[in-house]
C-alpha cells in the first residue's frame, strides 16, 4: 500500500486529460448499434443519394443528368444536415447520459475526480466521431459534385472550392449544435430517448415552421431559435432558394438578421446546453 | 446524550488508540440528511479505527446507503462534519477519494465494454499509476480469464469481485463496500470474506455495511449498528454482544426445581422453564465458570442432569435486542 498523492493532483483538475477522453471515445466507439447508425447517417447517406443518381444516369443518361450536378448538391447538403442533425443529436444524448444510464458514473465519482472533467471529456470524445465521419461523407459529396458534375444547366455553375469549404463548415457547425443540445438536455434528463425524440421535432418540424413563418409581434423571437439563425446563416451553395441572409440562406418572411446576432445566438444555444449539462452533472446526485 | 451512552458509541481503545491520536479512516459528526419530509440521516457520530474491519449493520432503510452516498460526496448534507483518512470531505474531497477504493449499491458497469475495458475507465479517472494496477487486482479478484468478456455476460459474483478489482485500482488506505456479500453464493461468500480479511491484514480499513450479520460477526472487528437514520450502538462486537448475555439451555429431571435452585444464585439473570428444561441467561462474567456453577449447584440439589449446552450470545441476537428496543422506545 502506497501514499498517493500524486493521483490525487491529477483528479482534482477540471480539466479532463487526453487519457480520459480516449476513454470516452473507446466508450463510444464500443456501442456498435450506435456506430452502425452513425456511420449510415453521415457517410452512408450521400453514398446512397449520388449512388441511385449514377445509377439513374447510367440508365437513362438523356433524362438523368449525372449524379454530381450543381443542382442535385443542395440536395445532399440537406439530406446530409437533416439526417447528420439527428444522429448529432443521438450521439450527444448518448455521450452525455451512458455513464449515468450504465450506473458507471457513480463509480467515476467515488475515484475522486472532478466531475466537470467527466462531463467535458465527453465533448471532444463525441464530436471527434462525429466530425470525423460527416468529414468523410461531405467530402465524398464534394469530391463527386466535383469531378462528377458533367455539363451545367443554364445559369448554373459549379461550385468553388471556397464555397464547398463553406458549406461543409456550416454542415459542420449545424452537426455540433445537434450534438450540444442532445448532450445537454440528455444530462438535464439523464436519459436518451426522451431528449432525441424532442430534439428531433424541435429541428425537423418546427423550427422550419418558424423559418418560413412570419408571427406578427414574435419575428425578434423567432430570430433567437438556432435553426432560424442557422437557416440565415446557410451557404448558397447548399441553400437552393431565396438568399437573403448574411451567409446565404433565409426565408422571404423573416427578415435577414444581423451578422453578430446570427453569431450571438448560435453562441449561446451551444454554450447555454452545454453549461447546463455541466451544472447538472456537477449537482446531481450520484 | 448521556454519557453512558456515549461511550458506546465510542470505539474502545486499542494498541494504538485513534482517539488519543486523532488517527480515523472515517469520522463522523452530527451528520443529518433529509430527502423532503423524511430524515434519512438524522445527527449521526460514527468513527471507525484505521487498520480495522468495520461493519455497518442496520435494516433495509434504515440510513447505511445513505450516510456512504454522502461520505463519498455523490449527495449533499445538510448538516455535519465529515473526513475520510483525516481529509475534511467535501472540502478534501479529491485528495480523501484518492486514498479510498468503494462500492456504493450493486457495483455497475458499462456492459457492452469488457472486465478489463471498465476497470481501464476507472483507472484512467483515477488518474497515476492505476493502470498499471490492473492485472494484479484482476488476478487478485480470479477474474483473468474472463476480463476480455463483456461485463454483460459476467455474473452477479463476478460484477461484485469486479467491483473491488476496481476499488483496489488506486491502492486504497481505505475501503468502503455496501454490501458486498449480495447475490454471492456461499462459496463466494467465503471468498469475499477471505478477501477482506486480507485487505485488513495488509494494514488497510474495511468498513462494510450489510444486513448479513452473520458475515460480518465473522469477518468484521468493531460495528456499529444504524436505525432509522441514527447510530444506536457501536463498538468491538466482543464487548457488545459480551453484555447481552451468553445462554446455558440444560435438560433436567426436575425443571421446576433447578429453577428454583438457582434463582436464589447471582448466576442467572433469566430463567426460562419448559417441559424439557431450561434455559438460563446468564449474568455478565465468565460464561464457563457460571456454567461450571450452573452444573455444581444443580447436583448439590439433587436433579438428574441429562444435558447441559453453553449458548454463546451472537451478533444477531444483540442486534435484535438493540433494534426492537429502539422501536419500543418510539
Amino acid at each position: 500500500m502506497t501514499q498517493n498523492s500524486h493521483t490525487a493532483a491529477r483528479t482534482d483538475s477540471w480539466l479532463p486529460s487526453l487519457p480520459l477522453i480516449g476513454i470516452k471515445l473507446l466508450e463510444l466507439r464500443r456501442r456498435s448499434a450506435l456506430m452502425v447508425v452513425t456511420l449510415v447517417f453521415t457517410v452512408g447517406v450521400p453514398v446512397i443519394f449520388y449512388g441511385i443518381r449514377a445509377i439513374y444516369h447510367l440508365i437513362d443518361p438523356a433524362h438523368n443528368g449525372t449524379a454530381g450536378a450543381t443542382n442535385a448538391f443542395a440536395t445532399a447538403g440537406s439530406l446530409m444536415a437533416e439526417f447528420g442533425f439527428i444522429v448529432a443529436v443521438l450521439l450527444g444524448a448518448t455521450a452525455g447520459t451512458d455513464d449515468l444510464t450504465d450506473g458507471m458514473f457513480r463509480q467515476l465519482v467515488i475515484t475522486g475526480r472532478s466531475r466537470l472533467a467527466l462531463y467535458l471529456a465527453r465533448i471532444p470524445a463525441g464530436l471527434a466521431i462525429l466530425l470525423s465521419l460527416s468529414a468523410i461523407g461531405y467530402t465524398l459529396a464534394a469530391l463527386v459534385t466535383g469531378f462528377f458534375n458533367g455539363p451545367n444547366t443554364p445559369g448554373t455553375f459549379a461550385p468553388s472550392v471556397r464555397a464547398l469549404t463553406g458549406a461543409g463548415l456550416w454542415l459542420e457547425l449545424y452537426l455540433v449544435i445537434g450534438f450540444t443540445l442532445g448532450l445537454g438536455l440528455g444530462v438535464l434528463m439523464a436519459q436518451r430517448t426522451v431528449p432525441v425524440v424532442l430534439l428531433i421535432v424541435f429541428e425537423i418540424i418546427i423550427t422550419p415552421a418558424l423559418a418560413g413563418h412570419a408571427i406578427p409581434h414574435f419575428v425578434n423571437v423567432e430570430r433567437l431559435v438556432v435553426g432560424v439563425a442557422m437557416d440565415q446563416l446557410q451557404p448558397a451553395v447548399l441553400a437552393g432558394g431565396v438568399h437573403i441572409g448574411p451567409g446565404g440562406g433565409g426565408g422571404l418572411m423573416i427578415p435577414p438578421m444581423p451578422t453578430w446576432a446570427m453569431t450571438a445566438v448560435i453562441a449561446i444555444w451551444i454554450i447555454g446546453w452545454l453549461g447546463i449539462g455541466a451544472w447538472k452533472m456537477a449537482t446531481r446526485d450520484a | 446524550m448521556n454519557s453512558d451512552r456515549e461511550d458506546e458509541h465510542r470505539p474502545s481503545a486499542g494498541r494504538n488508540n485513534p482517539r488519543e491520536t486523532g488517527d480515523w479512516a472515517v469520522a463522523v459528526s452530527g451528520l443529518t440528511k433529509r430527502f423532503g419530509e423524511r430524515v434519512a440521516l438524522d445527527n449521526v457520530d460514527l468513527l471507525v479505527p484505521r487498520g480495522s474491519a468495520f461493519g455497518y449493520l442496520g435494516p433495509n432503510g434504515a440510513g447505511k446507503t445513505t450516510l456512504i452516498r454522502a461520505l463519498l460526496g455523490l449527495i449533499k448534507s445538510d448538516s455535519g462534519t465529515m473526513s475520510l483518512l483525516d481529509l475534511p470531505v467535501p472540502a478534501e474531497r479529491g485528495r480523501a477519494l484518492a486514498r479510498v477504493g468503494a462500492i456504493v449499491d450493486e457495483p455497475r458497469f458499462h456492459g457492452h465494454l469488457s472486465g478489463r475495458e471498465n476497470l481501464k475507465t476507472l483507472a484512467v479517472a483515477r488518474g497515476g499509476d492505476a493502470d498499471k494496477q490492473i492485472d494484479p487486482v484482476l488476478e487478485r479478484t480470479q477474474l483473468t480469464q474472463r476480463a476480455e468478456d463483456k461485463v454483460s455476460s459476467y455474473s452477479m459474483g463476478m460484477r461484485q469481485r469486479l467491483g473491488l478489482a476496481g476499488c483496489l485500482l488506486g491502492d486504497p488506505e481505505l475501503l468502503i463496500l455496501d454490501e458486498p456479500m449480495n447475490g454471492l453464493d456461499p462459496a463466494g461468500i467465503h471468498e469475499m470474506r477471505e478477501m477482506i480479511r486480507g485487505l485488513v491484514d495488509e494494514g488497510r480499513t474495511v468498513m462494510l455495511s450489510s444486513h448479513l450479520l452473520d458475515e460480518v460477526e465473522r469477518t468484521c472487528d468493531l460495528v456499529a449498528v444504524v436505525d432509522r437514520g441514527k447510530v444506536i450502538r457501536q463498538g468491538p462486537i466482543s464487548e457488545l454482544i459480551g453484555g447481552s448475555g451468553d445462554a446455558v439451555e440444560v435438560q433436567c429431571s426436575d425443571p421446576s426445581a433447578a429453577a428454583r435452585a438457582l434463582g436464589q444464585s447471582t448466576i442467572a439473570s433469566r430463567i426460562v422453564v419448559s417441559e424439557e428444561g431450561l434455559t438460563i441467561t446468564l449474568a455478565p462474567g465468565s460464561p464457563r465458570e457460571q456454567a461450571d456453577e450452573v452444573t455444581r449447584r444443580l447436583v448439590e440439589a439433587g436433579i438428574g442432569v441429562h444435558g447441559l449446552r453453553l449458548v454463546h450470545a451472537s451478533l444477531e441476537d444483540w442486534f435484535l435486542s438493540v433494534t426492537s428496543r429502539l422501536g419500543e422506545d418510539q
